[in-house]
């Protein structure tokens, strides 16, 4: 066909074949990624399970020298309202006389210190702690006690003394304002 | 496009590249090849795609709650109810194209000398998509579905010997909170062993395919990849207008409602590309009528190449076309037929099972030799 036809008209053909050729995989390729997109965003978290993985949790009335639990993510995790005199006293501990050392920023966001939000199990013995109510058993640091085994959490979290060697976990959340914050 | 076969280092250190080349890019196959030839590479991909949504599918489904997973894929998964109306359309695709293979390879007698190996792998791939197709249905959990189930496992376990274990072993006893979470499994099996019998149909059909040198010869790519290209364009077109305006295409609307152990409904119609093979099984009666048929269907089928006497350069008749489309016709009728259960419809089922067995065991060898001489 093209030995019959003149130099121009085959380069014509051939200029228009490539552009044929540019448009139908081109159409082709947006056709595939249509296809493939839902199969693909279909292995995303739905809604609900996206609700429940960013919690967010109203701190504002929480009282102080009081801690609210909430579950996220199947864990107890509790908000605690520090006291003026907890944030002076926890300040004023040295961290390196500590099990496990941790300085007071360290547990807290800056700008909201009054707030320590950790994940309330012992890091000795899988147990829920004690001590988010004033009236609570809250051991000699006025922080957490583990029912189990003992083990003694001051305000912050962090391990005063015990069979556990570990601070509590602090769960990944941010504040929102200060009334919100949010988990995941 | 270059079809010479320069060697570069890649290909030499990893030879199915080569080989590739030389399948797809070297000059050797006539022109002018029928659009229906690229029957196989679409079931190919159909599968592959069916492959890729039921894997999708499978992330979600929970067998314990079948009917309640599928509604959550529908209502919560992120374009759930896309992806299944992406697995219940490929189905229905990938039947109207085997359909038409089977149908194409009696018309023209593709399955005489040499084609007989591709045409019993076509009707393996058949049995081994009704099979898959079935427990697929199963799996939807639904109120016709269930008893389908129910019906076919308590059938296992009324049969005895070898039968009676195969059946046992299969759905694991009466059907129970365990029966789809096993049968989910073997969904997946049959269907990874459909596409490897696809692949070996595609290898078959190459060899068959006809052959050309010098200067007629054309190359796979870009000849036939252009032309497989445009069968695909239909291809997905019918599919995009199923999957968006009709999803639920051939569905027993009953099957839309929950499963209810208490309630049996009036018809156990499944969906229509298992409608032929489920009216033949209804026709024959005992404890092993139902299997019997399904074999029976598929044997006398399979048998073809050797029930046609006509030889193999006997040229194809014009009676024996009218037969075949007239086949296609009982087939649709069976379907048909089976869909509205009445007095009526029993009889034409009947009736219409009859032409199918007397088609292959008496008019194809009568015919056949008539028209050869």
């Amino acid at each position: 066909m093209a030995e019959a036809s003149g130099h121009a008209v085959e380069e014509g053909t051939e200029s228009r074949r490539s552009f044929l050729k540019i448009l139908t995989v081109s159409a082709g390729a947006v056709g595939l990624g249509a296809v493939v997109w839902p199969l693909i965003s279909a292995l995303t978290p739905d809604a609900d399970s996206l609700a429940a993985a960013h919690l967010i949790v109203n701190v504002s009335g929480i009282a102080e020298n009081t801690a609210i639990s909430v579950t996220w993510g199947g864990l107890p995790i509790y908000i605690r309202k520090l006291t003026a005199q907890e944030i002076a006293d926890a300040q004023a501990v040295i961290p390196s006389t500590l099990p496990d050392p941790a300085d007071f920023t360290d547990r807290v966001k800056p700008g909201y210190e009054s707030f320590v939000v950790v994940v309330g199990l012992n890091t000795g013995a899988p147990c829920e702690l004690e001590g988010n109510a004033p009236s609570d058993t809250r051991g000699p640091f006025g922080g957490w006690l583990c029912p189990c085994d003992g083990s003694v959490y001051d305000p912050l979290g962090r391990v005063r003394g015990g069979p556990a060697r570990k601070n509590l976990a602090i769960p990944r959340f941010v504040f929102l304002n200060d009334a919100q914050i949010q988990f995941g | 496009m270059s079809t010479d076969a320069k060697t570069c280092p890649v290909e030499a250190q990893l030879p199915c590249l080569a080989h590739l080349r030389a399948e797809y890019c070297a000059p050797s196959l006539a022109p002018g090849a029928p659009y229906l030839a690229a029957l196989p590479a679409l079931i190919t991909g159909a599968l592959l795609f069916l492959a890729a949504s039921g894997l999708v599918l499978a992330v979600h489904y929970d067998p314990a709650h079948g009917f309640a997973s599928l509604q959550y894929i529908a209502h919560n998964v992120n374009n759930g109810w896309l992806v299944r109306g992406f697995h219940a359309t490929g189905t229905t695709l990938v039947f109207g194209a085997v359909f038409l293979l089977l149908f194409r390879s009696l018309y023209t007698r593709a399955y005489r000398a040499p084609g007989q190996l591709a045409w019993l792998i076509s009707v393996k791939l058949f049995a081994f998509l009704l099979l898959t197709a079935y427990l697929g249905y199963v799996l939807t959990d639904g109120a016709v579905s269930y008893w389908s189930l129910t019906d076919a496992a308590n059938a296992a376990q009324s049969l005895t010997g070898i039968p009676g274990l195969l059946g046992t072993w299969f759905f694991g006893g009466p059907a129970g909170p365990g029966t789809l979470a096993r049968l989910l499994v073997f969904h997946a099996i049959l269907a990874l062993g459909a596409v490897a019998l696809v692949f070996a149909l595609r290898s078959a059909a190459k060899v068959l395919a006809p052959k050309a040198t010098g200067a007629d010869a054309v190359s796979f790519h870009p000849a036939y990849t252009a032309q497989y290209f445009a069968a695909f364009a239909v291809f997905a077109l019918i599919f995009a207008l199923l999957v968006f305006f009709a999803p639920h295409f051939g569905q027993n609307p009953l099957n839309a409602s929950a499963a209810n152990p208490l309630i049996i409904p009036a018809a156990l119609t499944p969906p229509w590309y298992l409608r032929p093979v489920s009216a033949i099984a209804s026709v024959f009666p005992g404890a092993y009528g139902g299997i019997f048929g399904v074999i029976a269907a598929l044997a006398v089928l399979a048998a073809t190449p050797w029930l046609d006497r006509s030889g193999p350069h006997g040229r194809p008749g014009t009676l024996y076309r009218i037969l075949t489309v007239l086949l296609a016709l009982d087939v649709l009728g069976l379907g048909l037929a089976y869909s509205c259960p009445s007095a009526l419809s029993s009889i034409l089922v009947t009736v219409t099972t009859v032409w199918y067995f007397l088609h292959f065991l008496v008019l194809t060898p009568l015919v056949t030799s008539l028209e050869a001489e």
